[in-house]
Parts: structure tokens; sequence; C-alpha cells
């Protein structure tokens, strides 16, 4: 029990990374890693709702009828999210000021149903939330680690922290929008390098690239499904 | 039939539930939001328009009623043991939203002390340009009335951003008239 645990929980780490290996919610990942703290504060501010969403809807998932599924699961994150809303509002201010119209945006998101809909709503309560834990964490590393390599070359500091020498020019491209694209992309061509390359050293055959299709992706619960290609 | 039936019953009682939560936690949260807002939002405009009060105008904050029943929240400051300006926030429309701005006034000679803007939704880069200190500066000690130079009076506008500094010089304007309408009682309070 706890080796499957572990590997629910450690799936959203490398194999499924939410935003470099499924290239989910993308549109949080662009816009607010200005800097590692607001990418980190987004982060802990999605683990907290996918852990939780993740939780209640395993516990109530044989309540709901299949037809009006998608609707209990929004009803669920959405409240979840107005909860943390409210909770940044009154501890945690900044934050809030510097994350702005992403923070109710994250019912949107689409990690949040896509684990409710493939993984929550088909499985029991503890997988669940290591699922939930898992995927978060791997979202606030991505987010924190996307916002730390900005930071560090588009103001020179890190988590607000000056670091670089006093001659480093920061070059304000990468704390602007076009400069999230390039670092984004960059991170994904390294992802698939390293992926390769590994596969290359175990012996087996190269991944092809672009991966194949729906069916490549693990995340999805068409994968387990042969006949809907 | 059934089937929709539980449909009907486990939404309601999910929308319901999630409804209560929320509306508690809002009340339980409603007060520490307050004060956290004008920790963050208005305090910084305070500073600004009362760089060298020696109180904390925020904390000496008192509400007071107007005449046609709106209440008006007042800030005070005070400089060598005596009140030397009040501020208050009002807002006016302007291009993509209110702007809302705290307008501090002298209250011996009838003049502006500053202000400072405290939200605004205008075009970034464009009408974002009146929360400068190239616009906002221009405020200090205008006396009053405050107008537009194109309107007769002494603020220059920010060219392409005309809506902007007009809602701005309004928000202003209420103010004033607030401030003329409650100085009695201002005074009285604090002097």
């Amino acid at each position: 029990m706890p080796g499957t645990l572990w590997k629910e929980f450690s799936k959203g780490l490398w194999k499924e990374l939410p935003p470099f290996r499924l290239v989910l919610g993308l549109c949080p990942v662009l816009a607010v890693t200005k800097s590692a703290s607001t990418g980190l504060g987004m982060g802990m501010a999605v683990i907290f709702v996918l852990a939780l969403s993740n939780m209640i809807i395993s516990l109530v998932r044989n309540m709901i009828p299949q037809k009006v599924r998608i609707a209990c699961f929004i009803v669920i994150s959405a409240s979840l999210v107005v909860a943390v809303e409210l909770l940044m509002q009154a501890y945690a201010y900044p934050l809030y000021q510097s994350l702005g119209i992403f923070v109710p945006l994250i019912v949107v998101n689409c990690i949040i149903l896509g684990r409710a809909e493939a993984f929550a709503g088909k499985n029991p309560v503890l997988p669940s939330l290591a699922d939930g834990l898992g995927m978060g964490l791997g979202y606030t590393l991505s987010l924190t680690f996307l916002g730390a390599v900005r930071e560090l070359f588009g103001a020179g500091t890190l988590f607000g922290a000056p670091v670089m020498p006093s001659a480093f020019e920061p070059f304000a491209f990468m704390v602007e929008a076009p400069g999230a694209f390039v670092c984004l992309g960059l991170i994904l061509a390294s992802m698939n390098y390293l992926n390769a390359h590994m596969a290359r050293r175990r012996g087996e055959e190269e991944p092809e690239n672009p991966r194949s299709g729906c069916m490549a992706c693990g995340a999805c619960s068409r994968a387990n499904s042969p006949a809907q290609q | 039939m059934a089937s929709i039936l539980r449909m009907v019953a486990v939404l309601s009682l999910l929308c319901a539930s999630s409804g209560f939560l929320l509306s508690y936690l809002k009340m339980t949260t409603a007060g520490r939001i307050e004060e956290q807002v004008l920790t963050y939002v208005q305090g910084p405009a305070l500073a600004e328009v009362f760089p060298d009060a020696e109180n904390v105008p925020l904390t000496e904050r008192h509400a007071f009623t107007l005449p046609d029943g709106r209440s008006v929240t007042v800030f005070p400051a005070r400089k060598d043991g005596k009140l030397y300006g009040v501020a208050m926030e009002n807002s006016a429309p302007g291009f993509g939203g209110d702007i809302s701005v705290i307008t501090g006034f002298d209250a011996s000679r009838d003049a502006l002390i500053g202000i400072g803007i405290t939200t605004m939704k205008e075009t970034p880069g464009i009408g974002t340009q009146v929360s400068d200190p190239s616009f906002t500066t221009q405020f200090r000690g205008v006396s009053l009335p405050v107008a537009l130079s194109s309107g007769g009076g002494s603020i220059d506008a920010i060219s392409g951003a005309t809506i902007s500094s007009t809602g701005v010089v309004d928000a202003v304007a209420r103010a004033t008239e607030d401030y003329e309408t409650l100085k009695e009682q201002i005074l009285s309070r604090w002097q």
C-alpha cells in the first residue's frame, strides 16, 4: 500500500509533471512567474485546492450521478478557490495583489478538473490525496523554478535578494511576457532531450518526438481504453 | 425520473453546503480583510500624501456622515502635535473603471497637500501614468477648487490619457465637495 501511494505521489514530480510534461495549466505558468516568490505562492494555492478537491471528490464519488459529475466537480473546486482567495486576502494581502486575477482563475485551471476526472473520481481517498499533493508539488516546483530563472536573469535577484554581481545588467526581456515563452520552450526542449538521453542509456528505443498523439500521455483516462483513439 | 430527481438533489445539496461554508468564511475574514486592504492599499497612498506626518493617519481614522446619508472616512495627520491636514478617499470614473484617489487637504488655508492613487483599472503604460509622481506632484499646494488647465485650472493632463487625468481631477473635486461640507465637524473633532 505505501508503495502504490508513493507511486501516485511521485508521478506528478517527473513523469507526469503538469506544466512541463503534460503541458497543462500554462496560463498561470506564463503569467505569474515574474519572480520566484510569486510562482511559489501560486503553487501553494494550487496545492491546497488540488489536494482538497481530490480528497473531497474521492469521498463523494459514489454519491455523484455520472451525468452531472463535471458540474459537481466544478462546484467543489470553485468553493475551494473562493476559500483560498478569502484566506489569501486576510493573511497574505501582498501576495494576493501580485497574483491578481490568477487566483480566481485556478477554478478553470485544467489540472484541477483533469485530476478530478482522470483520477479522484475513480480512486479511493488516500491515493487521490497522494495524487493531488504530488501533482500540486510538481506544479509548485515548476513555477518556482521558472520564476527563479526569469527573476535571476531579468532582475538579478532571487526571492527578492540580490545575487548577481553589481556589474550584471538585467535583461528586462526575461520578466516580460516573451521571456516566459522563451524560457518555457527551453525547459521543454531540455526535458525532452534529457528523457531521450536517459532512454538511450537504458538501451531502450528513443521516445518518438513529437510524441504520437493522445495515447502517449498517461494522464488521460482514455489511455486505458484503446477503443477510443 | 428517479435519476433526474437524484441529480437535482445532489447538486442542490452540494451548492447549498458550499454556499453556507463560504458565507461563514466570508463573515469571519471580513474584519481582517478590511484591515489588510487599509494597510496595503490606503496606507502607501497616505504615506505619499503626508510624508512628514508624526502620527499614523490610518489608525486615527473616523467615519463622518454627510447630510445625504453617505459615510466618508477621514484620516487626520499631525505635525508638532497639531492637526495639519486631513485626507479622504473618493473615486470617479476613468477610462477603464473607477479611479480611487486619496486627497489630502491643508486645514489651515483651504488648499491641497497632495494626492495618492489607491486603485484604478486604467490601460497599463498609458492611463496608469496618472499615478506617476510627475502627474501627482502637480497637486501639491494647489488652492481650491482644482481643475485641469484646459478648464482654467493649473493641472496639466497627460497627453494621450485625458480621460484618466480627468477622472483623477473629478475624484479630487468630489473629495473637495465632501471636505467643504464636513469641514466644521472635522475641525471640531481633531483641533
